[in-house]
């Protein structure tokens, strides 16, 4: 089924099928058709918007599910995954798929969660924190203090007579290396001590930036993952399914590594700014004109994505390469660079997306993304981006998220249980294959 | 595959000789079909969507009369509509030990009468975002309760405050959760540290309070694991000074399969000495048990188990297992339910229910008590 005729058919039009752009060519029906590719997702969402809000309103106590509580519900519960499946789109209509983009969520995530606990900014300055001093200080204090009784334990016994030569002499040998070892650790101690309260006195000026170097590592996580993606697709040829396949387990690994094989767990109350908690919270003195800082974030970058994919040279790049690759390298376009980018600009997508996993979560949790980039890319192909590329819209991924987060929420609501939510679910993303299928047909027909 | 569709295309007068020629290729006749019929008519256009939604209501009609027996059968009970509905909400829903709190709670709305209980809980085992996801839910639908299993200590602390914020009480049940302890009624769980107390007694009852010991850790940074743990340490070390412990410092990770790897090198170290082994939870006494059969110790060696299934029961029949210690899934579900109508009724909560930890040993287990917990009630339709 994904041998549409989509990648061959650009050789016969000399527009490739383009959704968004050139409605100019093609005559009526392919304006009916355009329409109703960027049209489709929406009556899609309202569809099942609708059915929920009625099967709601007949429930007892009256209807929740209209309301702008659940507005607002959702709004929080689908933006981290539509902002990771805006990257996946560009992905999509490039022709590409990345089955990594769930852990490498999670391992920007566990990135910003590790770099906040950790003090960043501080070990970046000093190579150390506060934390870390001080446990250091306490180890030499600790063992000091236990040096100390030792030492005088073996006195007493060396004090009471009628003790055997050679143990006489056996404890002789262990009370010189204690010593030693206390000397060395007097000495080292002002120094360790000296260490903490200048890392404290540093921590003042430092500690403040950390939240904004934890942030700019997530998404430089996010972007290098992607680009790693890209370069190894491009240098070795491999198709992206396999290689993402590969690198989904392995960013997987690399957050467990990073994590210790647990969770991330930084001090809500002082290592966790404000503004981060508050991000996706929709708590009433979270909200800024109806919606936390993260919607409108995330509505901010989904314009901006829509404006790039239609006026930029990049974006014609883009299309080109997912309608047919072959066409793409005799036309002069540098495939391998294009791929690369496009990649690394999904990873960006991926890490501001972990961002917004972090401030959902508050914890790095390095197994948070299994499973995740299915939900991402069911929302780029419910909102009709083409498996087999050159086709998929801004609009239309955000329509797909949020499909999938009304029915979620729409199940929880009407008490149905989570076997009926999951038929439900794959029902329409099969649903929506469905449509893209008849309606890449339909193009190719016309 | 890939030419003809677009050769159709390109000459449309052809579809019919291609609706006739190739009679033999069913591929072919599936494709033109779509192209000379549903072309035609614009409103086929649409047939897709209309179809989906005919899956969405068929299978949301079809969930809705199920979930009505359900969860309608407690209120059922009482008199009239349900007055209170409470959200349960696990850490999974596939696990037995879930069904059998779901059992347990739907028990106490049938008694109380007038209760209906919505059980939901993340679609996969683990996740946190959805099980925030349904918490936030239910706080949507204005539920006049939410009886909450908390995945992640740290994570789900905001979303209990939410509750809050719209006046909605919260039980927390099985695991611990952070922060203010005003924002939840009441904290309904096993005590842990008792649990591994009750372990070190069994063991060192078993050995005579002679021997040599093994504990097996489960993870590091797993809260409940680790009170069994400090109880069965301390409770060794305190009323059975001569049990002497060969090693405190293993962790046998999350699955059977990473416990028997571990346990397998812990048996083949201390061999000679080992008199007894204490696994902290199912799937590492799990993998214990292969183990200990492997290395011909089975029987041999006192092993103490946490939590029961039945490879671990029948292996005490076998005489392998000399002690389970078994927490009361049943009575969390319910005593949480309890607890949360009582506030809701105005009266005092204690903040702390315990629900009680017993040990199954091959001497009592065929008593009618110990059956129903190594074979615990699950909630069915």
């Amino acid at each position: 089924m994904t041998d549409s005729p989509a990648p061959s058919s650009p050789k016969q039009q000399p527009a490739p099928s383009v959704p968004a752009r050139g409605p100019a060519e093609g005559g009526p029906r392919r304006h009916w058709s355009l329409l109703g590719s960027v049209v489709g997702p929406f009556l899609a969402l309202i569809a099942v918007v609708g059915l929920f809000g009625a099967a709601d309103s007949m429930q007892g106590e009256g209807g929740t599910f209209l309301t702008v509580r659940n507005l607002q519900a959702l709004s929080v519960q689908t933006a981290p995954v539509a902002v990771a499946a805006l990257g996946m789109t560009v992905i999509i209509i490039a022709g590409g798929i990345d089955l990594s983009a769930g852990t490498a969520m999670a391992l920007c995530a566990t990135v910003l969660a590790w770099s906040l606990k950790e003090d960043v900014a501080l070990v970046i300055r000093t190579g150390g924190n506060v934390q870390s001093a001080a446990v250091d200080v306490k180890e030499a204090e600790d063992r000091l203090t236990e040096i100390d009784r030792n030492l005088s334990a073996a006195d007493r016994q060396l004090e009471s007579s009628g003790l055997p030569a050679p143990r006489r002499e056996r404890l002789q040998n262990r009370r010189t290396s204690l010593q030693k070892e206390q000397q060395e650790l007097q000495t080292a101690l002002p120094v360790l001590q000296q260490r903490l309260s200048s890392m404290e006195q540093q921590s003042a000026t430092w500690t403040r930036f950390t939240p904004a170097v934890a942030v700019v590592l997530a998404v430089a996580t996010g972007c290098l993952c992607g680009l790693l993606n890209g370069v190894i697709i491009s240098a070795l040829q491999v198709v992206p399914f396999i290689v993402t396949l590969g690198t989904m387990t392995f960013y997987l690994g690399l957050a467990k590594m990073l994590a210790e094989e647990t969770t991330v767990r930084p001090d809500r109350a002082t290592q966790v700014p404000d503004w981060l908690t508050d991000f996706l919270s929709i708590r009433s003195h979270a909200q800024i004109g109806g919606f936390p800082l993260g919607v409108w974030l995330a509505i901010l970058l989904a314009l901006l994505l829509a404006v790039v994919l239609r006026y930029s040279v990049f974006s014609r790049h883009v299309f080109a390469l997912g309608s047919s690759e072959a066409t793409a390298r005799l036309c002069g376009i540098n495939v391998a660079r294009n791929k690369a980018a496009v990649y690394a600009l999904g990873g960006l997508f991926i890490g501001i997306g972990g961002l917004y996993q972090f401030a959902r979560l508050s914890v790095g949790e390095p197994t948070a993304g299994i499973g995740l980039e299915l939900r991402v890319i069911a929302a780029v192909v419910i909102g009709g981006g083409s498996l087999s590329g050159g086709r998929g819209s801004v609009p239309g991924t955000l329509a797909g998220a949020a499909v999938m987060a009304v029915i979620a929420s729409g199940c929880t609501q009407l008490g149905l249980r989570n076997p009926v939510q999951d038929i439900v679910l794959g029902d329409i993303i099969v649903a929506a294959v469905t449509v893209d299928q008849i309606r890449q047909r339909r193009l190719a027909a016309g | 595959m890939r030419s003809t569709p677009i050769k159709y295309s390109r000459t449309p007068s052809t579809s019919l000789s291609g609706a006739a020629a190739p009679r033999s290729s069913t591929p072919v006749r599936g494709r033109s079909r779509p192209q000379s019929q549903c072309w035609r008519k614009t409103s086929l256009r649409f047939l897709p969507l209309v179809l989906a939604c005919c899956c969405l209501l068929a299978a949301g009609c079809g969930g809705k009369t199920e979930d009505g027996t359900t969860a309608g059968s407690p209120g059922a009970t009482g008199d009239g509509p349900a007055k209170y509905t409470f959200a349960v909400i696990p850490k999974g829903t596939t696990h037995e030990f879930w069904k059998s709190v779901h059992a347990g709670a739907v028990n106490a709305a049938m008694e109380i009468g007038g209760v209906e209980i919505l059980w939901k809980g993340p679609l996969l085992e683990n996740d946190r975002e959805g099980q925030i996801n349904v918490v936030q839910d239910f706080i949507t639908r204005q539920v006049n309760g939410i009886i909450l299993a908390p995945l992640d200590s740290q994570a789900l602390v905001d979303y209990v405050a939410e509750a809050g914020d719209a006046n909605i009480p919260v039980v927390i049940f099985d695991s611990g959760l952070e922060g203010p302890p005003e924002n939840f009624v009441s904290y309904v769980a096993t005590e842990n540290y008792n649990g591994g107390a009750l372990a070190a007694r069994r063991m060192g009852e078993k050995l005579g309070g002679k021997g040599d010991v093994v504990l097996l850790r489960y993870n590091p940074g797993s809260e409940s694991t680790g009170q069994r743990e400090a109880g069965f340490l301390e409770t060794l070390q305190k009323e059975f000074p001569e049990v002497n412990i060969l090693s405190s410092d293993e962790y046998a990770g999350t699955t059977p399969e990473s416990s028997l790897d571990k346990a397998t090198q812990v048996l083949n170290r201390h061999r000679e000495e080992i008199d007894g082994i204490f696994a902290v939870c199912e799937p590492n006494a799990t993998g214990v048990l292969q183990a200990l059969r492997e290395n011909e110790l089975a029987g041999k060696v006192v092993f103490v188990a946490f939590d029961p299934n039945t490879d671990l029961t029948s292996g005490m029949e076998q005489g392998h297992v000399h002690g389970i210690v078994l927490q009361d899934p049943v009575a969390m579900g319910y005593e949480a339910v309890y607890a949360l109508h009582r506030h809701l009724q105005g009266e005092e909560v204690k903040r702390r229910i315990p629900t009680g930890e017993y040990v199954a040993t091959p001497e009592n287990m065929n008593t009618p008590e110990m059956q129903q917990l190594l074979h615990p009630e699950q909630f069915q339709k």
